[in-house]
């Protein structure tokens, strides 16, 4: 049928274009398996070494994939290309199947995609949506919020915000969910993410594997904050330090129950609270804008400005939480804010000067 | 051969005048031709503007904290974006304009089962656009293309507005993918059995049969949300009682066989375009008409692997992970299929041969990175971050734009009667190439290093990277511009495209250049497959002229 074309055969050109293939082939595979992931991304869960494996499995055979139709679509290109003087339309070889070959075509990528589906699910319940079996393993709620992360830990009165401590080589089990919209939680170090859905609490166990801070980052479109929902960290503690933390934490929220209570609170007294703010106040605050820092950030804006940050605490502005920092302090990222009895005030005292805040515009 | 002549069904069935005023011919034409144009126009226009806010977010991406769109403008941006780029440019060129002036012709059909379906299916189609585009009036949507509830209950009414826009949409789908399936099933020419469709036909048919199956579903989705945000009856919202993740079952179920419903049409392109540029039979014609049917039955089954975090016990996500591979293999035999069609052929390098090439090595990146996310604990550190960016556009742009342009290079003289400019065809190429590459390559590195996707700001250490993206992305956007230039050019003075410009064998070829009203004279009949180059043409009653003269 052929009219006049060359013979079709697989000719030397043929086999060295493949020789070359194999051996970029080759070194693009070797490549694979030496290239330090770790560097880039810190593996931090044991499961992380594991998922790295199975990226690389697949890496690996990928590269002889890609090389080979992308190596073979170029040479057949330029080798078989339409050249001057021969006619246009000339008709190619007619060959329309080759059974061997499209049975290996078939069988070879089955083969590789069984593989990979037994090494995939050997993995996935090793941590994922199981709980932790282990005597000494521990139980934390991470809950999502726009746009803050809260984490409670067993023992503790009050959740932890943005800040998730975990001791080094013990499993945990993350209980995850969301009080608002969809958030996911997502430790790259961990290799490790769950969407965080409101009405579900879904688990997912790990066991951290090395000491250090990686970031947690929010993957799940949450609102007009979400691009904001990283920059905060998971803290991968030895036992000893993750034990301090802990207890620190225990004797920080272990304070009286507060003595401002919401009738003291309405009986402030503006002017009052003025005399105190210029007398124990100003020595770290302004009463100027947000970013009129001294020690601590200024506060004129505390309460009316809607571009104020949050408190610390992570919740809008509002008397009585401010009655609690002014009651039990603060320590966050600029330092250390001395409670009520440092400061010398009284419950009444606290009362006044969030009144005389609550006038400053 | 001759058996199979006298089974076929002969419709001659009496032809119509013309239409003769201007708003029969050219607004409410029933003509599967003119509908196409018009497809073209309408899709073309709304690529434009979801192109330009994809530059805007490139331009706020260009720098980590930029302050140049607020983060509210940037998330309505990036979800109108991607809802027309899917729903308003891929899915009605690919089905509505490539389907409508293609299908028909190639199985030797006066026009489509039921043109005035078509026309109507048309209409729906640009108030849809005017009401997501519209959105921004009232705040569009800003949860993406995925609309997940519970935010979307919370948005503003321009996310009620998606709901209907998208809902228009899905009608018009449903009712292209049922007249798609009638035509091809009850009107292809006598003689021209399964085995002798043309593998754009293939391709289409299994499109039709998803459109008409799968779009019921989003369609039902998209009124469960739009009477919750206007009623409050609660089908998403878990604090009444709904939930969630019911909404991402439904969606998914219709939106993974809709990126079939966006690629196998472009696989149909890519098996005409490389026969006739390789002057020899496509290799393997059954492999890859039957993977088309495998990779549409098996699309219905792997929707959950959008859902691998979403909170599905281990032995949910057991089946899903592995038929979701499985569907690597029939799209495997394709890529190894087309590769091995170049092998042996006498290869002219015009402006459509280089849009396949360009697409066999992008869309292959694709599909593999689809593997990579197909691995569920490989996926639950990829998901929702910009891997996921990266494999997707290879896919929608390296795999179903690409097509779409080789397509356009090589029907344009069918359609239009004049050709393209080669050598501006091929500087198109090869700036859409070349920066396709440097914009979405590195975005499979940051998104493996930390960088999740629909964020306006984003860590400093990926900020280098993404200045290089920007700047690519910039170049990719001017290489359009290429093609626009070309476009115009070719209208007001491209040469004569003659009928078969490109000594091809399929039956739109056989007839003038752009095809006259009711294609056909006479019907033709068919005889035998058409892509066996060397051997005389397998059509009778043809009375067009049968000599061609390639031109390039
Ligand atoms: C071998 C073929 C393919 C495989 C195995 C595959 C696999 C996957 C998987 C597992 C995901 C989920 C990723 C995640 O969110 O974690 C995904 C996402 C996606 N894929 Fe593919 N895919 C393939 C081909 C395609 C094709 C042909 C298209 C379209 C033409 C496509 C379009 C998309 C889109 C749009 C998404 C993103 C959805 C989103 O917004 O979350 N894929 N793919
Ligand atoms: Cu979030």
């Amino acid at each position: 049928m052929n009219t006049g074309h060359e013979e079709h055969k697989l000719d030397a050109g043929f086999w060295r274009a493949t020789i070359v293939m194999g051996v970029i082939s080759a070194l693009g595979m070797w490549g694979v398996v030496v290239f330090p992931i770790e560097r880039y991304v810190p593996e931090a869960a044991g499961i992380a070494v594991k998922i790295d494996w199975l990226f690389k499995f697949m890496a690996f055979f990928s590269v002889p994939i890609l090389v080979y139709v992308n190596g073979y679509m170029l040479y057949f290109t330029v080798r078989y290309r339409n050249r001057k003087g021969q006619p246009k339309d000339q008709p190619g070889s007619s060959i329309h199947d080759h059974k061997t070959l499209e049975f290996w075509w078939t069988a070879i990528p089955s083969v590789l995609m069984l593989v990979l589906g037994v090494l995939s699910y050997i993995l996935i319940p090793q941590y994922y949506t199981a709980r932790a079996a282990t005597a000494d393993s521990v139980t934390i709620e991470a809950i999502g919020h726009q746009f803050s992360w809260e984490f409670r830990y067993p023992g503790l009165r009050d959740p932890v915000p943005d800040e998730l401590h975990l001791p080094v080589d013990v499993a945990v089990t993350i209980d995850v969910t969301s009080t608002d919209v969809i958030h996911s939680f997502w430790v790259p170090a961990f290799r490790m993410k769950q969407d965080m859905i409101p009405g579900m609490v879904v688990p997912m166990t790990l066991t951290p594997t090395k000491v250090g801070k990686y970031e947690i980052i929010c993957t799940e479109f949450c609102g007009v904050g979400h691009s904001g929902m990283r920059d905060r960290y998971v803290y991968v503690q030895s036992q000893s330090d993750f034990d301090a933390w802990y207890a620190a934490q225990k004797t920080k929220q272990a304070h009286a129950p507060t003595e401002v209570t919401a009738a003291v609170l309405a009986s402030g007294d503006a002017a009052a609270g003025q005399q105190l703010f210029n007398s124990r106040c100003t020595t770290c605050h302004n009463a100027a804008p947000f970013d009129k820092r001294k020690v601590g950030p200024g506060l004129a804006n505390l309460f009316h400005d809607p571009a104020h940050p949050k408190l610390l605490s992570g919740k809008a502005p509002n008397s009585a939480d401010v009655a609690d920092i002014l009651e039990h302090g603060l320590s966050g990222p600029m330092g250390q804010m001395p409670n009520a009895q440092l400061n010398g005030l009284s419950p009444k005292d606290i009362a006044d000067l969030v009144a005389y805040l609550k006038t400053l515009k | 051969m001759q058996a199979a002549v006298g089974t076929a069904h002969v419709t001659h069935g009496h032809i119509h005048p013309p239409p003769d005023t201007f708003i029969k011919k050219y607004i409410f034409s029933q003509d599967h031709k003119v509908i196409a144009v018009q497809y073209f126009i309408t899709s073309g226009l709304f690529f434009v503007l979801a192109g330009l806010l994809a530059e805007m977010m490139r331009a706020q991406l260009a720098s980590a904290n930029n302050t140049l769109l607020s983060p509210t403008t940037y998330n309505e941006a990036y979800s109108v974006h991607g809802s027309a780029m899917v729903w308003l440019v891929i899915i009605p060129i690919l089905t509505g304009a490539f389907g409508n002036l293609i299908m028909p012709l190639q199985i030797g059909a006066r026009d489509v089962a039921f043109p005035w379906l078509n026309m109507f299916s048309f209409w729906l189609f640009p108030p849809a656009g005017i009401l997501l585009f519209g959105s921004f009036i009232w705040g569009a949507p800003e949860a993406g293309w995925t609309e997940y509830p519970p935010i979307s209950l919370e948005q503003s009414f321009g996310t009620s507005m998606w709901c209907m826009a998208i809902f228009l949409i899905g009608v018009s789908s449903t009712i292209t993918g049922l007249n798609f399936l009638v035509t091809i099933i009850k009107m292809r020419a006598p003689g021209m059995t399964w085995t002798r469709m043309p593998l754009f036909v293939w391709a289409t048919a299994v499109t039709a049969f998803l459109s008409f199956i799968a779009t019921a579903n989003l369609s039902a989705a998209l009124l469960g949300l739009l009477i919750e945000r206007t009623f409050g009856v609660p089908f998403y919202d878990p604090a009444k009682g709904g939930s969630p993740v019911l909404w991402q079952h439904i969606f998914w179920f219709y939106s993974h066989p809709a990126v079939y419903i966006m690629i196998l049409p472009a696989f149909g392109i890519v098996s005409e375009i490389l026969p006739t540029f390789c002057r020899r039979p496509i290799f393997g014609y059954k492999a890859i008409a039957y993977s088309s049917v495998a990779i549409g039955l098996l699309s219905f089954a792997v929707w959950a692997h959008h859902m691998f975090t979403s909170g599905l016990a281990p032995w949910v996500q057991l089946p899903f992970m592995i038929l979701t591979m499985i569907v690597g293999i029939p799209t495997g035999v394709k890529i190894f299929s087309w590769v091995a069609t170049l092998w042996g052929g006498n290869i002219r390098l015009t402006t459509p041969m280089y849009f396949v090439l360009g697409f066999l090595s992008t869309f292959t990146f694709g599909g593999i990175t689809g593997i990579m996310l197909a691995s569920v604990p490989a996926d639950v550190h990829e998901h929702a971050t910009y891997f996921v960016v990266a494999h997707l556009h290879y896919v929608l742009f390296g795999g179903s734009v690409f097509g779409i342009f080789a397509g356009l290079y090589y029907w344009w003289p069918k359609m239009t009667g004049r050709m393209l400019d080669e050598t501006l065809g091929k500087i198109h190429f090869w700036l859409m190439f070349v920066s396709f590459n440097a914009t979405f390559l590195p975005m499979h590195w940051i998104g493996l290093e930390g960088m999740p996707r629909r964020v306006s700001t984003y860590d400093p250490q990926y900020q280098d990277t993404n200045l290089f993206i920007s700047i690519s992305a910039f170049v990719l956007g001017a290489s359009m511009l290429v093609f626009a230039y070309n476009a115009i050019k070719s209208t007001i003075s491209g040469r004569e495209a003659g009928q078969n410009p490109w000594g091809a064998r399929t039956l739109e070829w056989m007839i003038p250049s752009p095809p006259p009203y009711y294609n056909f004279d006479d019907i033709p009949v068919v005889l035998s497959g058409p892509y066996d180059y060397g051997k005389p043409l397998p059509y009778r009653e043809i009375k067009a002229d049968l000599s061609y003269k390639p031109i390039v």
